[in-house]
């Protein structure tokens, strides 16, 4: 029956190929080494001691242009950014993928937004979100100056691709730096993330 | 004072009111007779608003369903969608009178993404609703029911839609079942997951997994596999495993905890399918038990690493000695005769023999010079090639044609062959008199010229042998080519050189007459044919307006040498100077395609072009290849090129044939294509690296083991043999 081989077939493939991972709010973030659009590589650990934003993203997810059109994205990592947090946006979209990005074109793609990252990564084999077991587009990782993880899940609570409800909504990341950075502990630290499937 | 009679007419009603008018009487039929509705299409969904009853009666509840139709390959999403994607979504405005329930679920299927898993529906889906029409309402009336649906339609591309649909239902004191979804209601209805009857269902948190234990009432047979879906995100990890084993009599499905768990986990809700059934009719029911025990987040990954591509390609040459490589290359010489590039040009030296009722030594002496003129030429385009390759360019074989001015040239001449064979002109009016008897005397050089002539023409089909053949030559020292050169050249002429000096059989060919005008005109055809798709390549290579002054140069040169044939036999002399002006026309149009090729590196990669149409093909990168190395899919490359006629037949017959593509499509296999119809060294390169110089090459990488090179001919056969190996 279909629902069997599906069944089957799926919990085959998950059990060995994508880890229902253990990077929780608490764990130290794993880290990675990724060449940015300019072709230069970017390690976490070189930003020990600074807060780090892990912003993943799909130039193609309606999801992704709600944040970008509204210019929510951007506003966040202007906002934070002039408060010396790492913003690092990673494209994990997978090389055998129709949607996948060049550096090239990840990089006019940033410029035509305006968005102002640190540095945004180009993730081909999809390694690293298969580490920090990333499932949407977007999905928002807060790390700590001592690399530990503050926050993992959903960029707000408004679950829709209306540009409109990225101003009303109450965004988490917003809410966890203004936190982690005044030195209070992290309220909401894991939420289940919303988006466009990433692709692996 | 004369005045124009009036005539009272009385105007016929147009024909625009009679219509309109009879619309109107329809729409009031249609009103009348009860239920009127019209699905509403986004680019992926048909919606609509459906119910299960003609009518709504005063306080008796009826079904109505959102329908979402889907497409083939999209998916809508479940109240929990899963790893991503949104639910749908249903807000109703409706009059006073009548209250709507929340939407039933029909139970979700899983729906691998990649790695990542969603719970959604595929195909149709009926999201029931039960409406209960108060008492107030009267009979008689209609009401119109308004809904706003909202959902996100997905297959790899994500696109949220959303339409507005209504449904107007008479009031009446009675009503039926809906003729057209009546049945298919009740039977969504009939298939909702419902609690279990007769089993036991107990939950207890185990740390990171949750087990649920069912036991079954006496005489249940085996649910088979089963599968839990949580109807709250954030609890089970959905891509997480699901193990279920017997514990006696029961049977105990185990469950990942959600990694991001996020509130209270009191209680275990959900649905859960079984493949087998828990009874006849009940396929999935619900689950709702408190979980006892604790919970914590987050689930133990079992990542093994994905099986890499082993992009090392095969040894070079695979062990080809010198001797076979000749061999190789004199058998691929004979069959090159049979490629369509060269076959018009050689059955007309063929035709040679007819026309000229020669000496057995002229005939020897003709084939001779042919054999000649295509040896040494096949020995040139090697020196060439050699030469240009210690310049440092990256070139392999077929490099002539990567060159429009090449392409340009061939196909003037092309033209110009055809239009001789055509009866246009006569090769001995272009020239004086005296290169003209010249010509024709000396029958030796002209026979060495078609070999020229053959071998140019001849370099876009690869034949089958010659690919590896040729990869050993040009990997060998300028000696080690040269000789595989001459063989491939003595191959090809081989059979025109067999023919001429076969005794006997030309005799038996007819006297030139009528017949032999005729099939000269005939064997024009094919030329043309070789133009056209010239053309076709300058239009891979270029663009739109490269073919059209080609075309308009050659409409030029043919006009050109059509007056001149007047002008020789005696014409007027403003002929003359109409044909000099259109020659001087087609040089000009010419010239900008004989340009350098600056181009070729300057233009936005117009190979692409190829790969673009068919966007199932990645065009091909170093840097993608290495990306997919670490991926752990097959990957395909095709390596083709617009001018390659042996590559487009194996397009056409094999790689874009359904059962190949859904071959590819089962064993989740990248495609690949690298073009190469413009000078690439990336390309250049990977061809190298796997022992080739010439397109095409096919390649099928398998994750874990060595790549499968493929022969130059395809089979859908061979394509479907090297997948089944993997």
């Amino acid at each position: 029956m279909r629902l069997h081989s599906m069944t089957l077939t799926a919990c085959i493939a998950m059990a060995t190929a994508f880890p229902a991972l253990a990077v929780a709010p608490g764990a130290t973030a794993p880290d990675f080494t990724i060449a940015d659009t300019a072709g230069k590589p970017v390690k976490l650990a070189d930003y020990r001691g600074k807060f780090v934003v892990l912003e993943w993203t799909n130039p193609e997810c309606p999801f992704v242009r709600k944040h970008y059109t509204s210019n929510n994205m951007q506003g966040l990592q202007k906002e934070w950014g002039a408060k010396d947090v790492v913003w690092l946006t990673i494209n994990s979209t997978n090389a055998s993928h129709s949607e996948y990005k060049s550096a090239d074109e990840m990089a006019s793609w940033m410029r035509a937004q305006g968005a102002a990252p640190r540095a945004a990564l180009i993730d081909g084999t999809s390694a690293t979100a298969r580490t920090y077991g990333a499932k949407t587009t977007p999905h928002m990782f807060v790390v700590d100056p001592a690399g530990k993880l503050l926050y993992a899940g959903a960029i707000d609570d408004r679950r829709s691709s209306n540009p409109a409800d990225a101003k009303v909504a109450n965004n988490y990341v917003r809410a966890a730096l203004t936190e982690a950075t005044a030195g209070k502990p992290v309220t909401v630290a894991s939420t289940a993330p919303y988006g466009c499937s990433l692709k692996y | 004072m004369g005045q124009r009679p009036t005539v009272m007419i009385r105007p016929r009603r147009p024909l625009q009111v009679r219509a309109f008018r009879a619309f109107v009487a329809a729409a009031a039929l249609a009103l009348a007779s009860g239920v009127f509705a019209a699905p509403v299409a986004t680019e992926h969904v048909e919606a609509e608003l459906v119910a299960a009853r003609t009518a709504l009666v005063p306080g008796e509840p009826v079904t109505v369903a959102l329908r979402l139709s889907m497409q083939k390959g999209w998916h809508t999403y479940w109240q929990n969608p899963g790893d991503s994607g949104l639910p749908t979504t249903l807000e109703w405005k409706l009059p006073t009178g009548v209250a709507a329930g929340p939407i039933e679920w029909p139970a979700p299927h899983v729906l691998p993404v990649g790695p990542l898993v969603n719970y959604g529906y595929e195909g149709e889906v009926l999201h029931l609703v039960e409406l209960t029409p108060q008492r107030t309402l009267t009979a008689g009336e209609t009401i119109v029911l308004r809904a706003r649906a909202d959902w996100l339609v997905c297959k790899e591309l994500c696109i949220p839609e959303g339409v507005d649909l209504e449904l107007a239902l008479p009031v009446d004191k009675a009503s039926m079942a809906d003729p057209r979804w009546g049945a298919p209601i009740a039977a969504a209805r009939a298939a909702l997951p419902r609690p279990l009857t007769g089993w036991q269902a107990s939950a207890e948190g185990r740390g990171q997994t949750i087990e649920m234990k069912l036991v079954p009432p006496d005489g249940a047979t085996d649910p088979g596999a089963l599968q839990f879906f949580s109807r709250t995100e954030a609890r089970i990890e959905p891509s997480g495993p699901q193990t279920l084993r017997r514990d006696g009599a029961s049977y105990v499905l185990t469950l990942p905890v959600s990694f991001n768990l996020t509130g209270d986990f009191g209680r275990l809700a959900g649905v859960l399918a079984a493949a087998n059934g828990f009874s006849p009719g009940a396929r999935t029911a619900t689950i709702d038990v408190a979980l006892t025990g604790t919970v914590s987040a987050g689930a133990k990954p079992a990542l093994a690493a994905a099986p890499q591509l082993n992009l090392a390609s095969p040894p070079a040459g695979d062990g080809l000695s010198l001797l076979l490589a000749m061999a190789f290359a004199f058998v691929g010489g004979i069959v090159l005769n049979l490629m369509p590039c060269v076959f018009p040009v050689l059955s007309l030296k063929v035709l040679g023999f007819a026309t000229h009722g020669d000496s057995k030594a002229t005939l020897h002496k003709e084939a001779f010079a042919f054999a000649a003129g295509v040896v040494l030429t096949f020995v040139a385009l090697g020196l060439v090639l050699a030469a240009l390759r210690t310049a440092g360019e990256q070139l392999g074989w077929g490099f002539q044609l990567q060159s429009p001015a090449v392409v340009t040239v061939l196909a003037v001449l092309f033209f110009v062959l055809a239009l001789n064979l055509s009866g246009v002109f006569e090769f001995g009016q272009l020239a004086p008199s005296g290169v003209a008897g010249f010509t024709a005397k000396n029958r030796s050089i002209d026979a060495f010229a078609s070999g020229v002539l053959a071998v140019v023409i001849a370099s876009p089909c690869t034949a089958p042998f010659m690919g590896a053949a040729l990869g050993y030559a040009l990997a060998g020292s300028t000696a080690v080519m040269l000789v595989v050169f001459v063989a491939l050249g003595i191959g090809m002429a081989a059979p025109y050189v067999t023919l001429a000096l076969l005794p006997g059989w030309r005799h038996r060919l007819p006297r030139s007459g009528p017949w032999l005008l005729r099939f000269k005109q005939l064997l024009a055809f094919p030329l043309y044919a070789t133009v056209i798709w010239l053309a076709w390549v300058l239009g891979a290579q270029r663009d739109n307006d490269a073919v059209v002054r080609l075309l308009l140069a050659l409409l030029c040169l043919g006009f050109a040498l059509w007056t001149w044939r007047i002008v020789r036999t005696g014409g007027a002399r403003p002929w003359g100077i109409a044909g000099a002006a259109a020659l001087a026309g087609a040089l000009a149009l010419a010239w900008p395609l004989l340009g350098t090729d600056a181009d070729a590196t300057a233009s936005a990669a117009p190979g692409q072009r190829l790969t673009t149409a068919d966007p199932e093909w990645l065009p091909y990168t170093p840097a993608r290849m290495a990306d997919l190395a670490a991926s752990g899919r097959p990957v395909f490359v095709d390596f083709t090129a617009a001018w390659c006629v042996t590559c487009q037949v194996n397009k056409r017959l094999v790689l874009n044939t359904p059962d190949v593509r859904l071959a590819f499509a089962q064993k989740n296999v990248v495609l690949v294509r690298a073009d190469w119809t413009r000078r690439d060294p990336d390309i250049t390169r990977a061809l190298a690296a796997l022992g080739r110089n010439g397109v095409p090459v096919y390649v099928l990488y398998r994750p874990g083991r060595g790549p499968i090179l493929l022969p130059e001919i395809l089979q859908q056969q061979t394509v479907q043999e090297a997948l089944a190996s993997l």
